[in-house]
C-alpha cells in the first residue's frame, strides 16, 4: 500500500509539472511579491492635511505658528495649494473674523479639519495618541495584502489546478486504468492531497517570508501554515468534486468564474470594510478567511469548534469525492 | 460568411463564453440595484466608546467628527481598535479629559485625527459663527462612485479578449487548428472570422451593461459606440495574440489574468493617484484600456473635449495593434 502512494504521488506530481501548474504557482509568486513590495506599500499612503496660512501685511500675527503650518504669500496661493492638496485647509487669517477655506469631503471630516486648523492656529500641542496593537502601518498592508492574495491563490488557482489534472486524467483514459488496479480507492484521492497540501504549504511559507518581514513571519508561520492547510484540503476536495461532476474543463471554468467571484468578494468586501452584514456570518468562507487573517496578525485563536467543523468539513468532503470517484470507475468501466 | 455562421455556431455550444458575455451585464445590474458604491465615504473617522464614561452631550460632540460605535467594556473597546479591518479610533474619558487609544496601523490622517481629538475637545468652540468656504469637490472625488461602473464596463469591452483567447486555445487542444490548416480558407479569412467573433459580443456586452448602469445624454450615444467599436476590436486582436501564444488552457487562463489585471489596474491606479499630466500618467496612455477609462469618465462628466480626445487615442492605439499583430503573423509564415 505504501509502495503504491509512493508511485502515485510521483505521478501525481509530473503531471503537475507537465501542465505547468508550478510555473504557474512560481509566476504567481513572482507577481505578488513585486506588487507587494514596490506598489501597495508605496500606494497606501494618506498624509495628513496639510494647513496653509496666509497672513495679509496689514494684521498682525502675534501667536508661535506649529511647524505644520504652510505660510504662503497671497491669497491666491492658498487656493493653489489646496487645488493640489484636496485634504488641506486653508487659513485667511484677519483679527476680527478668521476664514477658513477647503474642499467638500464630508460633513464630519469638514467639521474636523477646521476644528483641527483653528488649533494648529493658536499654536496647540498635540498629545501622542496611546498606542494599544502591534503592527505599524507598513506591517499592517504588508500582511493584508499577503493574506488576501494568498487566500485568492489557494481558492482560485488550487481549485483550477486539480481541475487541470483530472480533466487530463480523463481523456487520457487514465481513470480506466486506476479502475483496475488492485489499491484501495481512497489511495487516488489522498495521493493527489498530498500533492496539492504540499505545494500550496511552500507557496504559503515562500509568500509570507517574503513579504511579511523576518521577525514577525517566523512568528506568525505555523499558525499560517496550520490555515492554509484546512483551507488547501477544502479547496481540493471541492475543485475535485466539480471537476467530477462536470464534464468538460471549459465548463468547469464557469464554475471557476463564480467561486472565484461570487464567493470571495462578499467575503473581501465585508472582511476589509466596516460595513457589516450578519448574513456574512453564515458564509463559510467567511470564517476561513477570518481565520487565516487572525493568524497573519497574531489574534487570538478561532477555539475548537472551529477546528472541528473544519475537518469534519473534510471529511465530509473526502467522503463525498470518493463516492463520486467510483461512481465515475463504474461509469468508465 | 459561412464561417462566421460555424464561428457562431461553436460559440452557441460554449456555455463558458456565453456566460463571460453575461458576467459584465450582471455584475452593472447588481451595482445599479445596491445603489452603487461610494468610495468617497469609506475614508471617514469612526469613533469606539465605552458609554458608560460619556454623557450624552459628549457623544453628540463627537459625532460631529465621526461615526460614533459604542462598545460595554475596555476590553471590547481595544479590541475594535485593533481589529485590522477598520480604522476606529478608541476614546477613553477620565474627568475632564479625553484621551485616545490607536492600534498604530492606522494610515497617517487618523493618527493626526487622534492626536488632535483630546485638544479639539478641550476647546470645545462654538464653530457656527466662524467664517468658512467650502468648494465644491474637485471632480476626480465626486466621481469616485462612477469608478466601479467604469471599471466593469473595461471588463465588459475586454471580454472579447477572454473569448477569443480560451476558444482558440480550445481549439488547439482538442486539435481543430490541424483542421483549420487544411481548410479551404487563407490565413486573412481566418484572422478576419476570430475577430468579428470576439468582437461583436465584446460589444453587445459592452452595450448591454451601458443600459444597465450609465445614463448619459443623448449626444454622446455616438461616442460612447465608437469607443466601445475601438475597445472590443483591440480586446479582439489581444485575445488572438494570447490565443496563438499559449499552448494550454492553464497557461492561457494564467495570460488573460494577467492581461486583465494590467487592462483593470493601470487606468484605476492612475485615476486614483491622479497622475494624469504627469509623464507616468501619459505612459499609462500606452495600455489601451486606459484611454477607454478616460473616455468613459469623460462623458459622465460632460467634458466632450477630452472624451474625442480619447477617441483619437483609441484610433492610434487601434492601428499601433493591428501593425503589431500583422508583423508577428508575417513573421510567422516567413519561419513557416
Amino acid at each position: 500500500m505504501q509502495k503504491s502512494l509512493h508511485s502515485l504521488i510521483k505521478k501525481d506530481f509530473q503531471m503537475m509539472i507537465s501542465g505547468k501548474f508550478f510555473l504557474l504557482a512560481l509566476g504567481s509568486l513572482l507577481l505578488y511579491t513585486l506588487f507587494i513590495n514596490f506598489g501597495y506599500v508605496n500606494f497606501m499612503r494618506m498624509p495628513g492635511y496639510g494647513i496653509y496660512l496666509y497672513v495679509p501685511p496689514e494684521e498682525s500675527f502675534p501667536e508661535q505658528l506649529r511647524e505644520k503650518v504652510v505660510v504662503v504669500q497671497s491669497e491666491q496661493e492658498i487656493y493653489e495649494c489646496l487645488s493640489k492638496d484636496t485634504n488641506g485647509v486653508g487659513i485667511l487669517y484677519s483679527e476680527s473674523a478668521t476664514k477658513y477655506i477647503l474642499y467638500y469631503g464630508s460633513d464630519t471630516l469638514d467639521n474636523h479639519r477646521i476644528a483641527y486648523a483653528q488649533s494648529m492656529l493658536e499654536g496647540k500641542r498635540f498629545e501622542t495618541p496611546i498606542v494599544v496593537g502591534k503592527n505599524t502601518d507598513e506591517m499592517k498592508q504588508r500582511k493584508e495584502m499577503s493574506c488576501e492574495l494568498l487566500f485568492i491563490e489557494i481558492v482560485a488557482v488550487g481549485f483550477l489546478g486539480i481541475a487541470s489534472i483530472l480533466f487530463k486524467e480523463k481523456q487520457m483514459g487514465v481513470m480506466r486504468v486506476y479502475g483496475i488496479m488492485p489499491a484501495p480507492k481512497a489511495l487516488f484521492i489522498i495521493s493527489k492531497l498530498i500533492v496539492f497540501l504540499v505545494s500550496d504549504l511552500v507557496f504559503a511559507a515562500l509568500l509570507t517570508l517574503l513579504n511579511v518581514k523576518y521577525p514577525d513571519a517566523t512568528h506568525i508561520l505555523p499558525r499560517v501554515l496550520l490555515q492554509t492547510g484546512i483551507l488547501s484540503l477544502i479547496m481540493v476536495l471541492v475543485g475535485m468534486g466539480c471537476s467530477l461532476l462536470i464534464n468538460d474543463f471549459k465548463q468547469f471554468s464557469l464554475a471557476y468564474l463564480v467561486v472565484a467571484l461570487f464567493i470571495s468578494a462578499p467575503v473581501f468586501f465585508s472582511a476589509n470594510t466596516s460595513v457589516q452584514n450578519n448574513w456574512i456570518l453564515w458564509h463559510p468562507f467567511y470564517h476561513l478567511y477570518m481565520g487565516m487573517k487572525n493568524a497573519f496578525f497574531d489574534f487570538p485563536s478561532e477555539g475548537i469548534a472551529y477546528f472541528l467543523l473544519c475537518f469534519g468539513g473534510i471529511f465530509l468532503l473526502f467522503v463525498l469525492v470518493k463516492a463520486a470517484f467510483i461512481q465515475e470507475f463504474s461509469k468508465e468501466g | 460568411m459561412d464561417g462566421i455562421i460555424y464561428q457562431l455556431k461553436s460559440v452557441r455550444k460554449d456555455k463558458m463564453c456565453i456566460m463571460s458575455f453575461f458576467l459584465p451585464v450582471v455584475l452593472a445590474i447588481f451595482l445599479t440595484v445596491m445603489g452603487g458604491i461610494d468610495l468617497s465615504s469609506l475614508e471617514e473617522a469612526d469613533f469606539a466608546i465605552c458609554q458608560r464614561y460619556f454623557s450624552p452631550e459628549d457623544i453628540e460632540w463627537l459625532s460631529k467628527y465621526g461615526a460614533v460605535h459604542t462598545y460595554e467594556t475596555d476590553e471590547e473597546l481595544i479590541a475594535a481598535v485593533n481589529d485590522p479591518a477598520t480604522n476606529i479610533l478608541g476614546v477613553q474619558k477620565t474627568g475632564n479629559y479625553i484621551k485616545v487609544l490607536i492600534s498604530g496601523d492606522e494610515l497617517e490622517i487618523f493618527k493626526e485625527i487622534a492626536a488632535s481629538l483630546p485638544v479639539i475637545y478641550e476647546q470645545r468652540m462654538d464653530t457656527s459663527n466662524l467664517k468658512i468656504e467650502v468648494l465644491p469637490q474637485p471632480n476626480f472625488i465626486s466621481n469616485y462612485k462612477y469608478v466601479f461602473i467604469a471599471i466593469i464596463l473595461i471588463i465588459a469591452m475586454f471580454m472579447g479578449c477572454v473569448f477569443n483567447a480560451m476558444n482558440m486555445v480550445s481549439e488547439k487542444e482538442e486539435g481543430i487548428i490541424f483542421i483549420n490548416e487544411i481548410l479551404p480558407m487563407t490565413k486573412r479569412q481566418y484572422i478576419f472570422q476570430k475577430i468579428f467573433i470576439g468582437f461583436i459580443f465584446g460589444c453587445l456586452s459592452s452595450i448591454l451593461t451601458v443600459c444597465f448602469s450609465l445614463r448619459l445624454s443623448l449626444r454622446y450615444i455616438l461616442l460612447i459606440m465608437l469607443l466601445i467599436v475601438l475597445s472590443a476590436f483591440i480586446s479582439a486582436l489581444v485575445g488572438m495574440m494570447i490565443g496563438k501564444w499559449a499552448d494550454g488552457i492553464l497557461i492561457g487562463i494564467a495570460y488573460i489574468k494577467v492581461a486583465m489585471i494590467i487592462f483593470i489596474a493601470v487606468p484605476l491606479v492612475s485615476y486614483l493617484l491622479n497622475l494624469g499630466k504627469t509623464t507616468i500618467g501619459k505612459l499609462c496612455y500606452l495600455v489601451p484600456s486606459t484611454a477607454t477609462f478616460e473616455g468613459i469618465m469623460a462623458m459622465i462628466n460632460d467634458n466632450t473635449m477630452e472624451a474625442v480626445k480619447s477617441i483619437i487615442i483609441m484610433i492610434f492605439q487601434c492601428i499601433i495593434w493591428l501593425l503589431i499583430f500583422l508583423a508577428i503573423e508575417q513573421k510567422k509564415s516567413y519561419r513557416d
